[in-house]
């Protein structure tokens, strides 16, 4: 049994009122003479077991009058199987209000997202005035605040352009809500649950009960646009959405102008021609027919249209890069000529730099490197380990089995971030990949006896990117979650890279997880409107049992007044 | 004309018409007024009366005829004509000093007028009328005679009698053996808070030496209903007995007990032949005297 007002327990010591009265009553009784007293005496040998189980009755009654008055006021709450408790004992509450793009679908007229947030709220407002309570949205945050404060955030909030993974969300939350130092916790998933918004099963500590919204049970159909990649002069769209959905017309328009059409459903693809464009960036984008959820029918691109680099290629560079020169030369992704060089020494322009295979030379790429003023210098040989490089993808994951280390010359600074000479990927947290200016120097060979790069897929789309990009200070044209539209990178005057920004594309697919899969992704209940506003505090509810008290302490006084009125 | 007599008045308001002469001459004079002729009865010639044998009862008074009529025990009751010999003992000791009220009489007081006002009845039918004042010892003792002056004496043995100590009725009517040769009056006016034992054993006595006895037990009505503050500490004046009692909790017990020890006295007495009347303080006189016929 818990109390809402505990310090009004103090008031208990008053139960000793009767008792002290009692006592004081006694101390200093009036004299009287009185002759009888032989009858007296009879009288009370008579009455004394009778009076003295009445005083001891009517001590019990008004001490237990007191206590039990006392008690109501201090608002005692007591377990109630079922949760039909109006109250429950201070509770740590987590609310998961999932507004992630895909909230927004409309079903029977009126978005998700109103339904969700109606829940969140009533999550919010059951809660009482002691329980500490956390509100995450699709953002991830965690904040934490008032039952009013986190209303009116649940009130304003909108569509978020970002995925929430539940199962990850889940487990911070009732991380933070187990920290609390209550007697319950609770986290209330409020969410259509679909099933790519489920990962792996949460930890979740055993005295936090998660409860999930069950999702709807027929999911609208959708189609969303899953991914634009502008590749060898043509646009090529792949759409994603719930399984069963009827295909969708897809149209892409380039500045404003329709350039294509066709014809997709979900996990199909669709490739549309570009028209010949002058050199330059290019911005389109590609377009669904609406359908319930607006969020992921449209996505942006863009793509660079550049002359081929003239590509002239040392003896010492190795059979893998050579290969891979020739099918981009019979791409025309480049063409001979002097305008980037690739070898072990940098020529005079902009140049990727290998390492030589025999050591003794490295001292010869050191001096060269120097000569050309480039910062960076081959040292001894690194430790092997994986590429890591945010910005190149291609790369991103291969394993490196020899490498030198590179690291700025004597007297130089490593220079850090995107601008020139930034370190475009690591190998053990050493600089593996580093551009100087117009200069590129990888810590490797491109051979498969130093890396297993030369031997995979990206191989050449890497070749083509360090020629035709990283060599010209180009960043690759990178994919973000956020509101759709496209931010530019730039250097100078020059144009150097752009992001686009999409939904995720599993926000598309609608299908609900089932509630089986969710309660083991979750780690929680699934249960349905009604059941949830049912359980919500369910393992902690509590009734206030004041009334129930006072109506006792009315029985007592009762009882009080009648052996009272017997004793006199 | 019930209000202008004295004898009907409220005990308190006739005592404060004067001293104990003049109150017990009022209360007698309203009393004989309101009667023919005495009815204190002894055992003389003329008959009176028949009541149920008692023991000690003398065998000669039996009348016999009913007896063989209807197998039943009856005495014959004569009115005293001359010399009826009484002796009135009057219990002064400290608890009968007591009132419980300022309005009403103390229990002394009271006995001391009834007294007087009996022997005054007494004296004026020619009886040779005695007292003895006793507390837990005879404290006073005016024969019974009948010569002239003798009610003034008993007035003074009363009057002048200080409020006594414990109470012991026992030696005070052992004495009025001595003091009643032959077969009298013996009245005893008295709260009876003493040994009912011992004394109903001298009662008896008397009784069985032939005289008629009369036991007027003075009450004050604040011993018959226990009243007071919540609670208070109870002492016995004659005593150092005390005790501490809420008044409201033991009224309801106390009256029984009051009840039952009247009901004691009074069945006892009438076992034994012995007139049993209660007498309350705030009972006019005329009423007190009429209990004790």
């Amino acid at each position: 049994m818990t109390f809402l007002h505990p310090l009004v327990l103090l008031g208990l010591a008053a139960a000793a009122i009767p008792a002290l009265l009692h006592l004081l009553e006694r101390r200093l009784p009036l004299e009287v003479d009185f002759p009888a007293l032989r009858y007296l005496s009879e009288a009370e040998r008579q009455s004394a077991r009778r009076l003295k189980l009445q005083h001891l009755l009517l001590l019990a009654l008004r001490t237990a009058l007191i206590a039990l008055v006392v008690t109501a006021a201090a608002r005692p709450l007591v377990p109630v199987r079922g949760g039909g408790g109006s109250l429950h004992q201070q509770t740590a509450l987590a609310v998961i209000l999932d507004n992630s793009p895909s909230s927004s679908v409309v079903i029977d007229g009126r978005p998700l997202l109103d339904r969700l947030r109606v829940t969140a709220r009533s999550s919010l407002l059951d809660a009482g005035p002691d329980d500490h309570l956390w509100l995450m949205l699709a953002d991830g945050v965690l904040r934490r605040g008032t039952r009013g404060s986190l209303a009116r955030i649940v009130d304003s909030a909108g569509v978020a352009s970002r995925r929430l993974d539940l199962s990850d969300a889940v487990e911070r939350a009732a991380r933070v809500v187990d920290g609390e130092p209550v007697p319950a916790r609770e986290v209330h998933v409020v969410s259509e649950l679909q099933r790519t918004a489920l990962g792996a099963t949460p930890q979740v500590p055993r005295d936090v009960r998660v409860l999930a919204l069950a999702p709807l049970t027929s999911p609208p159909a959708n189609l969303g646009i899953g991914s634009v990649i502008v590749s060898g002069g043509a646009v090529t769209v792949s759409v994603v959405g719930t399984k069963g959905t009827s295909t969708g017309a897809v149209t892409v328009r380039v500045r404003g102008r329709t350039v294509g059409h066709g014809l997709a459903g979900p996990g199909a693809g669709v490739a549309i021609t570009l028209p010949p464009l002058p050199p330059g960036w290019w911005v389109g984008d590609v377009e669904l027919d609406p359908d319930e959820l607006r969020a992921d029918d449209r996505r942006m691109f863009v793509w660079h249209v550049a002359p081929p680099a003239a590509v002239r290629a040392g003896p010492d560079v190795g059979p893998f890069v050579s290969a891979a020169l020739n099918v981009l030369r019979d791409a025309r992704r480049i063409v001979d000529g002097n305008g980037v060089t690739v070898g072990t020494r940098p020529g005079s322009g902009p140049s990727v730099v290998l390492p030589p295979s025999d050591q003794a030379l490295v001292g010869e790429t050191n001096r060269s490197l120097e000569a050309r003023g480039v910062k960076w210098r081959y040292w001894g040989p690194g430790t092997p380990g994986v590429v890591t490089g945010p910005s190149l993808p291609d790369v991103t994951g291969f394993a490196v089995a020899r490498r030198y280390r590179l690291a700025a010359g004597i007297g130089a600074q490593a220079p850090a971030g995107g601008g020139d000479g930034a370190i475009l990927a690591t190998v053990n947290d050493e600089p593996w990949l580093v551009r100087d200016g117009d200069v590129v120097l990888i810590g490797s060979r491109l051979d498969t006896a130093w890396t297993t790069l030369p031997a995979s897929t990206g191989f050449v789309p890497f070749v083509d990117e360090m020629v035709n990009q990283l060599v010209r200070g180009e960043a690759a044209v990178t994919q973000a979650e956020g509101p759709v539209h496209v931010e530019f990178q730039v250097r100078g005057v020059d144009t150097v890279g752009a992001t686009v920004f999409g939904p995720d594309p599993r926000e598309s697919d609608l299908t609900p997880a089932a509630p089986a899969v969710a309660a083991r992704a979750l780690g929680g209940q699934v249960l349905d409107e009604s059941h949830f506003a049912a359980e919500r505090f369910a393992g902690t509810h509590r009734s206030d049992a004041s009334g129930l008290l006072l109506a006792l302490a009315l029985l007592v006084a009762c009882a009080e007044l009648g052996v009272a009125t017997l004793t006199r | 004309m019930v209000a202008t007599r004295i004898d009907l008045l409220d005990p308190a308001d006739v005592a404060r018409l004067g001293g104990i002469e003049i109150v017990a001459r009022g209360v007698v004079e309203g009393f004989l007024a309101g009667m023919h002729r005495s009815p204190f009865r002894g055992f003389s010639i003329e008959f009176t009366e028949h009541r149920a044998y008692q023991p000690g009862d003398e065998l000669r008074y039996l009348d016999w005829k009913i007896l063989a009529r209807s197998d039943r025990l009856f005495v014959k009751q004569f009115e005293e004509e001359t010399n009826l010999r009484s002796v009135i003992a009057v219990d002064v000791s400290r608890s009968m000093a007591w009132r419980g009220s300022p309005d009403r009489l103390t229990k002394r007081a009271y006995a001391d007028r009834l007294a007087a006002a009996l022997a005054l009845i007494l004296l004026r039918q020619r009886d040779a009328t005695g007292v003895i004042t006793f507390d837990e010892r005879v404290r006073h003792v005016v024969p019974a005679r009948v010569r002239a002056g003798q009610w003034n004496r008993l007035l003074r043995a009363l009057v002048e009698t200080p409020d006594g100590a414990g109470t012991a009725a026992e030696p005070a009517l052992r004495q009025v053996t001595s003091l009643l040769a032959r077969r009298g009056l013996v009245v005893l006016i008295s709260d009876l808070l003493l040994d009912r034992a011992l004394t109903l054993t001298a009662l008896r006595y008397l009784r069985h030496r032939g005289h008629q006895v009369i036991v007027a037990h003075v009450m004050d009505p604040g011993e018959m209903e226990l009243a007071g503050p919540p609670e208070a500490r109870f002492r016995d004046p004659e005593s150092t007995a005390s005790m501490i009692v809420r008044p409201r909790e033991l009224a309801r017990a106390y009256a029984r007990t009051v009840a039952g020890e009247i009901a004691a006295w009074r069945s006892a007495c009438r076992r034994h032949g012995i007139t049993y009347a209660l007498v309350r303080t705030d009972m006019p006189f005329g009423v007190a005297l009429r209990s004790l016929a």
